[in-house]
């Protein structure tokens, strides 16, 4: 790697402060698992920073809190690996367990942040399709202070989001689970483990009486950003939860999604993929719903 | 866990050490971290070298401005191709160029190399070389690259030299190097036999496919890394290799040194699998010669999978007829093998297994060598047969198919054995193939494939696969110290825990114990001569030497102490340590004792020093057969290894630990150019994914535990009938899947790897 | 860029080391402080060549993890073990003794790594079922075993480790 200046700020509000200071040239490192790999083989998607603030001794972007009412906050700096062993998040957010226990392998888990996998801003992110189908708020603190954001407005294009510079992501809110709600994340790779989603799909499901009364379905790897898959969640909010369903829901989910084609697959497959998972994915979302 | 079988035909007393499961003797340095590996080495003053690759797959070099980087503070120096003397110039092959001065031939071909004690600045200095180019059109299909109006790879080529090939394959070779015509193939290799057309009009089906598979990479852990030290008169190259011997006769023809002044050190080496002869120490060397300080490169994972010596692509088109009785009539193919920039692809040992697995009366094959702006390429492990193996062995499952025939019962029928012809007219020794074939009908795997193949989307798939080996002389020697231990020293790299063979075959030899005897790889100025580990040959022809030189040694040892005993050599045996006279155990002599009578000042007899030498002329082929069990998901079109076993003759496994480990190992590469491996190109030549992300290696989670059934059908000339072993494991495994996804599914796919979206079009799916 | 000084345990010992920024902590390991077991086979924590348990200072728990992608100074503070602490007054740690029994072992590259993925593994789960081993060595290639003696080894260790 080329040489770098290096900075450990202890709080948020200095490592805000040190970032300003040293303008453009400065990036942010959390648990430096996409970052310097890409800095390593001159492939970085960024320009290559002067200076690297690390944001690992932070404790205020620490930690996992629930409550039944005011819901899941995590801090941006948790690592992966606590995210996806949390019980609580086993239990009440399934989906984000299963993206986040799916990112690399041990070694990535324990040293990746939840904050990195949605800064980085890759389409394939896997915490984001579940992060999106939970209607998750991104916490953001800049120089004026802090402002909330919901996550879906944080994606703006590979690798692009919505944080200036001198922002920083510090923590996630996720509203507290609804009733009757499963939610689940599957994703296609070549290999099962150590790999890139080629499509991912979240689908976050409410199921009363029979009929899905609430429904948030999410895609990754699929188009720019990953995204909510809006039109399939419409054909399913009011329909009563059964295959007929289902098979809308992941046409209208493959209808909505625009991948491209790359090393990791063609557009047709991608497309593909969507629809067949979708199937899949709400149809688990629903019967976890009524588990 | 799996299940683990070995098939003898010997009687299990007879031996004590060699045939016995053995831990290997270098494992337990290598589970503390003391090992020392090439980057584990440093010497005082050392530099480190990077090196620049070119930005363009096929492109003049007009300028190479190095004057900013020479002066970045902490430089020492920036070297271009007119630093260097002129060694080789237009070289055919790859192995005789260091930069070239005018033209590049392949994306990330090394043009320049910046040298400095710490190799950040090295790494630092190198962006700023600058580097004028005008690039040219690059060829990057071979089946385009054929065509009589494909624009030229580069300029024609003159005496290409194939000794490295030579190296892991012994074909008769009738192959024609094609110097003389200005074109993109580099050789062909044509075999004849009978009467194709005849052969075709008695068969019941024929039936013609074309079979592709991709360019993959041997992906050692450890990639290529060189160090090199010149003290004005000698120059010593630690390098990863498993061919120092050839590489000291390269670099002292390349580098006009004589071959007594050049000591090449094979350092611990972490994998090679046929992709760590020759490739960065030419370049090395030159450069602590011209600095005269020792200098180190290491690749970069990336820079190893742009600029190594990956395995070729390979395009095949095969037609194959058949009676209803399952006799093979005639075959027909015609295979294109893309060596990239430079000659070096193993075609004769691919139109050797395509055609040589079974009896066939008629036999019409041409094999194409064909040249892309692509790097060149190397051996992987029997290199050229996985791709042939792909197409025949999926042709006997499809013909067995539409006759309504067995695929195990088809093999056995035609499978080839002592004394039938291979392709090119070279009858086969003593071979193994039908008794792999009944040890996979014993496997697990295969005894519950009707089970399996009941349940939907799951299917069973058998192959068979061969290869012949190589020959080369080798030689030991083996020295009785004054406390009766023993030190054997060997010239052969140990790539595969052969050493601890070694130690197995002299244990027998004496009776002794396996912690009195040290095996030492000894270096090009140390070691008697062995041949390239490479081949699957270094137990069967370095074993023989070993055996030899322990034999030598003990009869020293027997003659001197047959003088003290007042018995004739023919009378006495070494047992647990001692010489004794047979039947009379009070009457011995100790190996301490006549380790100091021949070692200790005034010693009366002369040193114990045992010498073994042999040239190996037979080759002893290796066939394996193997049985995937897979799941596929006809949804997302993953396939899902559930199960998989193999079968291969090892001739006698003097370490079924290690034999064991080779098969498995081999098999889990086939597995992975099944299913995931693939280096990417794009149309202009540039490799698109060259990480170990987006090259997907199988990993733990991918791959089931794989069953082992060790088959021994003795060679004629191997240690205790040893024979290759290495390398045939790899050779099935496309062939092996495409057929088990046949069978699970109903649908062929014909290009390899049998990914996802691949499975999916062949289904019809999208 | 100046040198800072970092302060780490390896291995029990403590060490007080001079970086650059851009030195990964497996640089530092190999180069500045002369340990030859963490290897470096892709630099980009896609093999696990290098893979180290690490605890910082705000860690309950050490943690594996690819020493390639860690930066020197973020290591400040931290406790490490390298393949080479494994072993205690000269005894082998019963995944290593069992890697040599099973076979694990061949070229030998990815063993240091490996050995430290099982370790870990072993530390959390003492009872892994054969698809707990895949996961949790997933992260560490090996080219050379296809994996079969690998399992076998963790599970020879598991049992002997449960026994005593």
């Amino acid at each position: 790697m080329r040489p770098f200046g290096y900075y450990a700020p202890r709080t948020l509000e200095e490592a805000v402060a040190l970032l300003r200071e040293l303008g453009e040239v400065a990036r942010p490192v959390a648990g430096g698992t996409d970052l310097v790999a890409q800095m390593k083989e001159g492939r970085a998607k960024f320009r290559y920073p002067d200076m690297l603030v690390s944001l690992a001794g932070i404790s205020e972007m620490q930690g996992i809190d629930f409550g039944e009412s005011a819901g899941l906050r995590i801090g941006a700096g948790t690592r992966l690996a606590d995210v996806a062993g949390s019980p609580v998040i086993r239990d009440r957010y399934r989906a984000l367990a299963d993206g986040a226990g799916l990112i690399g392998s041990v070694q990535t888990m324990n040293m990746g942040t939840i904050g990195g996998n949605i800064c980085n801003a890759a389409p394939s992110a896997d915490t984001a399709p579940a992060l999106l189908a939970y209607e998750a708020e991104a916490v953001i603190v800049g120089r004026d202070g802090r402002r909330s954001v919901p996550i879906e407005e944080i994606f703006k294009g590979p690798g692009v989001t919505a944080l200036e510079h001198g922002e920083l992501l510090a923590e996630l809110r996720l509203p507290a689970p609804v009733p009757n709600t499963g939610s689940v994340y599957r994703r296609h790779t070549p290999r099962k483990q150590m790999d890139i989603a080629v499509a991912g799909v979240a689908a976050v499901i409410t199921v009363e009486s029979g009929v899905i009364t609430r429904a948030r379905l999410a895609l990754g790897a699929v188009g720019p950003t990953p995204f909510r898959a809006r039109q399939a969640e419409a054909t399913l909010e009011g329909s009563r939860a059964n295959d007929d369903a289902f098979t809308r829901a992941a046409a209208a989910a493959a209808n909505e999604c625009s991948p491209i084609s790359d090393v990791r697959g063609s557009a047709e497959f991608r497309q593909h993929l969507v629809r067949v998972m979708t199937e899949t994915v709400v149809r688990e979302a629903v019967l976890a719903a009524g588990a | 866990m799996a299940q683990e079988t070995t098939t003898r035909e010997r009687d299990e007393t007879t031996h004590r050490f060699v045939g016995q499961p053995t831990p290997r003797s270098d494992a337990s340095a290598k589970v503390t971290g003391r090992a020392l590996y090439t980057d584990d080495i440093k010497l005082p003053r050392m530099l480190h070298a990077k090196v620049l690759g070119s930005a363009y797959a096929h492109a003049r070099i007009r300028s190479v401005d190095t004057v900013k980087a020479r002066q970045f503070p902490g430089v020492e120096a920036v070297v271009t191709s007119a630093d260097l003397p002129a060694h080789k110039k237009n070289p055919s092959n790859r192995r005789g160029i260091i930069f070239p001065d005018d033209e590049a031939l392949f994306f990330g071909q090394p043009l320049a190399a910046v040298l400095a004690a710490d190799p950040h600045v090295a790494a630092e200095a190198l962006a700023l070389i600058d580097v004028e180019y005008e690039p040219l059109a690059p060829v990057v299909d071979p089946v385009e690259a054929m065509k009589p109006d494909a624009p030229l790879v580069r300029a024609p080529l003159h005496d290409i030299d194939r000794s490295e090939e030579q190296g892991h394959v012994a074909v008769d070779l009738e192959s024609g190097n094609k110097e003389d015509r200005p074109g993109n193939v580099a050789s062909e290799t044509p075999f004849k036999r009978g009467d194709v057309e005849a052969g075709f009009a008695e068969a019941d089906v024929v039936i013609e496919h074309t079979w592709r598979s991709a360019m993959v990479h041997q992906s050692y852990i450890e990639p290529h890394s060189t160090i090199a030290d010149f003290d004005g008169s000698e120059l010593t190259v630690w390098t990863s290799t498993q061919a120092p011997f050839y590489i000291r006769d390269e670099l002292a023809q390349t580098l006009g040194l004589p071959e007594n002044r050049i000591r090449v050190i094979a350092a611990e080496m972490g994998g090679g699998f046929g992709g760590k002869i020759y490739l960065t120490e030419l370049m090395v060397s030159a450069l602590a010669m011209l600095v005269r300080r020792p200098v180190k490169y290491v690749m970069s994972r990336h820079e190893d999978m742009l600029a190594a010596t990956p395995a070729p692509s390979a395009h095949i088109t095969l037609k194959t007829g058949m009676r209803r009785d399952g006799t093979l009539t005639a075959l027909q193919s015609r295979l294109i093998y893309d060596t990239g920039a430079f000659p070096g692809a193993a075609v004769p040992a691919g139109a050797t297994a395509i055609g040589g697995y079974y009896k066939c009366p008629n036999l019409d094959i041409i094999g194409y060598e064909v040249m892309t702006n692509k790097v060149s390429v190397g051996a992987l492990r029997a290199p050229a047969a996985h791709n042939a193996t792909y197409a025949i062995e999926c042709h006997m499952d499809m013909m067995a198919a539409e006759l309504g025939l067995d695929p195990l019962e088809v093999r056995l029928k035609n499978a080839v054995e002592e004394g039938d012809p291979m392709p090119s007219g070279q009858a086969y020794p003593r071979i193994g193939l039908r008794e792999c074939l009944r040890a996979i009908s014993e496997s697990s795997v295969w005894k519950r494939r009707s089970a399996t193949k009941a349940a939907p989307n799951r299917g069973v798939g058998l192959a068979v696969g061969g290869w012949l080996g190589g020959l080369q002389p080798a030689s030991a020697v083996c020295c009785l110290n004054s406390d009766g231990t023993l030190n054997v020293t060997v010239g052969a790299a140990d790539i595969t825990g052969v050493n601890t063979s070694f130690q197995q075959i002299t244990a027998e030899v004496f009776g002794l114990p396996l912690d009195r005897i040290t095996v030492t790889y000894g270096d090009t100025k140390t070691a008697p001569y062995a041949g390239m580990s490479a081949g699957s040959k270094t137990t069967y022809t370095v074993g023989r030497a070993v055996k030899l030189a322990a034999e030598d040694a003990r009869l020293q040892m027997l003659e001197i102490a047959a003088q003290r005993l007042e018995a004739t050599p023919e009378e006495l045996e070494t047992v647990d340590g001692e010489v004794r006279v047979k039947g009379s155990p009070d009457r011995a002599i100790t190996f301490a004792r006549l380790g100091r009578w021949t070692t200790n000042f005034g010693a009366r007899y002369p040193a114990v020093v045992g010498r073994g030498a042999i040239s190996a002329t037979k080759a002893a082929p290796g066939f394996t057969a193997q049985a995937a069990e897979v799941e596929v998901d006809s949804d997302t079109g993953e396939v899902t290894l559930t199960g998989f076993a193999i079968a291969q003759d090892a001739g006698f496994a003097i370490n079924p630990l290690s034999v064991e480990g080779q098969m498995q190992g081999g098999a889990s590469q086939g597995l992975g150019l099944a299913l995931w491996e693939e280096m990417l190109y794009d149309a202009e030549g540039r490799l698109l994914n060259g990480n170990l992300l987006d090259y997907r290696l199988p990993t733990a989670r991918d791959l089931p535990p794989i069953e082992t059934h060790i088959v021994e059908v003795p060679s004629e000339e191997g240690p205790y009938g040893a024979r290759i072993v290495g390398e045939p494991s790899i050779v099935p495994g496309i062939a092996a899947i495409s057929n088990a996804v046949a069978d699970a599914t109903g649908t062929r796919v014909t290009d390899a790897p049998i990914t996802p979206e691949r499975v999916l079009r062949a289904m019809g799916k999208i | 860029m100046p040198k800072q000084i970092i302060n780490v345990r390896i291995n029990g010992e403590a060490h007080e080391v001079a970086v650059e920024p851009n030195w990964t902590l497996l640089e530092t390991i190999r180069e500045a402080l002369g340990f030859t077991g963490p290897k470096e086979g892709c630099g980009t924590g896609d093999c696990g060549a290098c893979s180290i348990i690490l605890r910082g200072p705000q860690d309950e728990r050490g943690r594996l993890l690819t020493s390639c992608l860690m930066l020197a100074p973020q290591a400040d503070g931290a406790e490490i073990t390298t393949i080479e602490g494994l072993a205690a007054d000269g005894t082998l740690h019963p995944v290593q003794q069992a890697f040599i029994d099973a076979g694990g072992v061949q070229c030998g590259f990815c063993t240091p790594g490996m050995v430290m993925a099982a370790t870990a593994l072993l530390d959390s789960n003492p009872n892994p079922s054969l698809e707990e081993i895949q996961r949790g060595l997933a992260g560490n290639l090996c080219r050379c075993t296809g994996y079969t003696k690998i399992f076998a080894a963790v599970e020879m260790a598991a049992q002997r480790m449960r026994s005593s």
